[in-house]
């Protein structure tokens, strides 16, 4: 049996239920007000302007979230690859003794869910006094981005011939000159990818961020909290804003992020 | 310039006994190939060697420093690898100046070295490109060149050549030849093939599960193999090793007896013949034994013959004009200095007295 034309369908109606609310909050959010409002919506774009969008800037507390994400994003990014490279390093080069079980702990992080975890997390963190800061928010997001970022980076290394190393050790390297010299170059790009994927995943991240925030709201938090009681192009301006910097990203690192889920599915 | 000793190297991993107290010594300016089936420990010894890898017990010196501790970048080596592990995100130049960089040498110094190296290797019109814009066999130039540029006292190559193609191989051979001639390095080299062994070594080590089982100049380990083992994995096709009755101190083939060197315990003795060392005559004559032809392969230089004499098959060679078919008698006479004597138990030559 051709199960071919079955297997398109299913994918264009995937891609129909991805795309096609992705395409109005778009051309909404470059709409005017008018068209916003218009029941029933055309299909096509409407007149272009930069009326809703101008609104969504207007509106008290956007910037501040949007600083706030930038500076919980940035400290992630950080946090994720100065832990994540090591820890991928260690997985790529090392046997020892627990390394399968390791990698799949790691996975396993992800399956505990966040709900759980999240009113002690409170307590600890307002204990600890990095309750409703960045870098609490950012310690979360860590936790969230750091399993990706090792099995990317492991994944990364594993890809750099071990006999690289070994000529820069006999050519006169130590350990961590040879690193530095030869693993570090090829290794960037990738490492670059890792460091965006953290980003983009702190960005997104919308549970962890309202519950440990109360006026160092990122972006989705505070969306999320005022979005209920906002007029449609608010909703429209901040969706778009939501997506959008996610979706270039994933789309510039589409091709690691391959990687990532080859080694996850072996 | 310096030599390489070994002493009592042993290693293991997990429960594979690795090498298993293996003692060598590679003379100042030597070229020593370590030749042996893949698994035979041949690339571990390379790799000890080197400090790459740690041995369980034994000592390596090269010159008169004991560098069993040392790291790599201490020992003064330099390293060729299979996959040449040329460095892809530095051009050429930079590649073979890697080492003088990390030796912090003067500008001039590193200048020459590198144009001096490339030379040699016939790569000075690639020194600008990337890695990636070279063929197989120029990234092994890459890699020899990038080694030598260094000056090592020793250089370790492990298999540098078998990853290209044929014809290229032949081609890199005798100038890889040529050039460790000319500069006269020291010189360890690992392969598991052994024409290239034949024809680059000085002295060629014979490695099998973990031992040095001979070590010898190559003419001598092709004629006079120390065991079955050595006469069976050197000489394409290998020796044949034919069991004969003894009687007295000679041994009989036929109607044909040979003089055995030394007195034979046993009621059998081994004979490890080489096929081109067989003489082949379609009537009888005198010191020859009689053999059926079962296979005539014809190769351009040659015809090999696959012969069965009783219930043991022999294989020879003959001159490719040589008026032969399947089913047919032939006598055959061993070239009586060519002849080498093993003992049927343990496969070890007899020793001559």
């Amino acid at each position: 049996m051709n199960l071919r034309p079955l297997y398109m369908l299913l994918a264009i109606v995937l891609v129909l239920w991805v795309l096609i609310p992705i395409f109005l909050i778009a051309t909404l959010a470059f709409s005017d007000r008018a068209s916003v409002f218009a029941w029933p919506k055309g299909l096509l774009p409407q007149q272009f302007s930069l009326e809703t969008i101008s609104f969504f800037f207007g509106v008290e507390g956007v910037w501040k979230a949007i600083r706030n994400s930038l500076v919980v994003a940035a400290m992630t990014l950080v946090f994720s690859v100065l832990l994540g490279a090591p820890a991928g390093y260690a997985l790529a080069r090392y046997r020892f003794a627990g390394a399968d079980a390791y990698r799949l702990l790691i996975l396993m992080t992800r399956a505990f869910p966040l709900a759980i975890l999240a009113i002690p997390l409170a307590v600890q963190f307002i204990n600890l006094g990095i309750y409703d800061t960045a870098f609490g928010v950012a310690l979360v997001h860590t936790a969230l981005a750091l399993p990706f970022a090792v099995l990317v980076t492991s994944s990364l290394f594993l890809g750099i011939p071990k006999e690289l190393e070994e000529a820069a050790w006999t050519l006169g390297c130590n350990r961590i000159q040879a690193f530095l010299r030869v693993v570090l170059p090829l290794a960037l790009p990738g490492l670059a990818a890792t460091a965006i994927f953290a980003f983009v995943i702190s960005w997104n991240e919308v549970f962890a961020a309202t519950l440990l925030t109360l006026r160092e709201r990122t972006l989705p938090a505070f969306l999320l909290t005022s979005l209920n009681d906002s007029p449609l192009p608010f909703r429209f301006a901040g969706g778009f804003f939501l997506i959008v910097p996610a979706l270039v990203f994933i789309f510039i690192i589409r091709r690691y992020l391959f990687t990532l889920w080859g080694i996850a599915n072996r | 310039m310096a030599s390489i000793r070994v002493e009592n190297i042993e290693k293991t991993f997990g429960k594979f006994k690795a090498l298993s107290g293996v003692s060598l010594e590679v003379r100042d300016q030597e070229f020593v190939v370590l030749l042996g089936p893949s698994g035979c420990g041949k690339t571990t010894l390379l790799r000890i060697i080197a400090g790459l890898e740690q041995a369980d017990k034994g000592r390596v010196w090269i010159g008169d420093r004991d560098v069993t501790e040392l790291p790599p970048r201490a020992r003064k080596i330099a390293m060729v690898f299979q996959n040449y592990a040329v460095f892809p995100h530095l051009t050429v130049f930079e590649n073979i100046a890697f080492g003088l960089r990390m030796q912090k040498a003067s500008p001039e110094k590193l200048k020459a070295n590198v144009e001096r190296a490339a030379a040699l290797m016939h790569i000075e019109n690639l020194l600008e490109r990337y890695p990636a814009q070279l063929s197989g066999g120029q990234r092994q130039r890459v890699a020899v060149a990038r080694a030598l540029a260094v000056e090592p006292e020793v250089l370790l190559m492990d298999e540098p050549l078998s990853n290209l193609d044929a014809l290229l191989r032949l081609e890199m051979r005798a100038e890889l030849k040529r050039l460790l001639a000319e500069s006269r390095t020291t010189t360890l080299y690992v392969t598991h093939d052994q024409v290239e062994a034949m024809s680059l070594a000085d002295r060629i080590a014979v490695m099998n599960a973990g031992r040095v089982v001979q070590y010898d100049q190559p003419m001598k380990v092709y004629q006079e193999p120390a065991n079955t083992f050595v006469g069976g994995f050197i000489g394409s096709p290998p020796m044949n090793f034919l069991r004969l009755p003894v009687e007295g101190r000679q041994a009989k083939i036929e109607s044909l007896t040979l003089d055995l060197p030394t007195p034979v315990s046993g009621p059998e003795v081994l004979l490890g013949v080489r096929p081109e060392d067989l003489e082949a005559h379609t009537v009888q004559q005198p010191q020859t034994f009689p053999a059926e032809v079962l296979v005539v392969e014809p190769l351009g230089p040659h015809l090999l013959l696959t012969l069965s004499f009783g219930k043991q098959h022999i294989k020879a060679t003959v001159p490719p004009n040589f008026e032969v078919r399947a089913g047919q008698t032939l006598w055959l006479r061993p070239q009586p200095d060519r002849l080498r004597w093993l003992d049927p138990s343990s496969g070890q030559a007899l020793m001559m007295r």
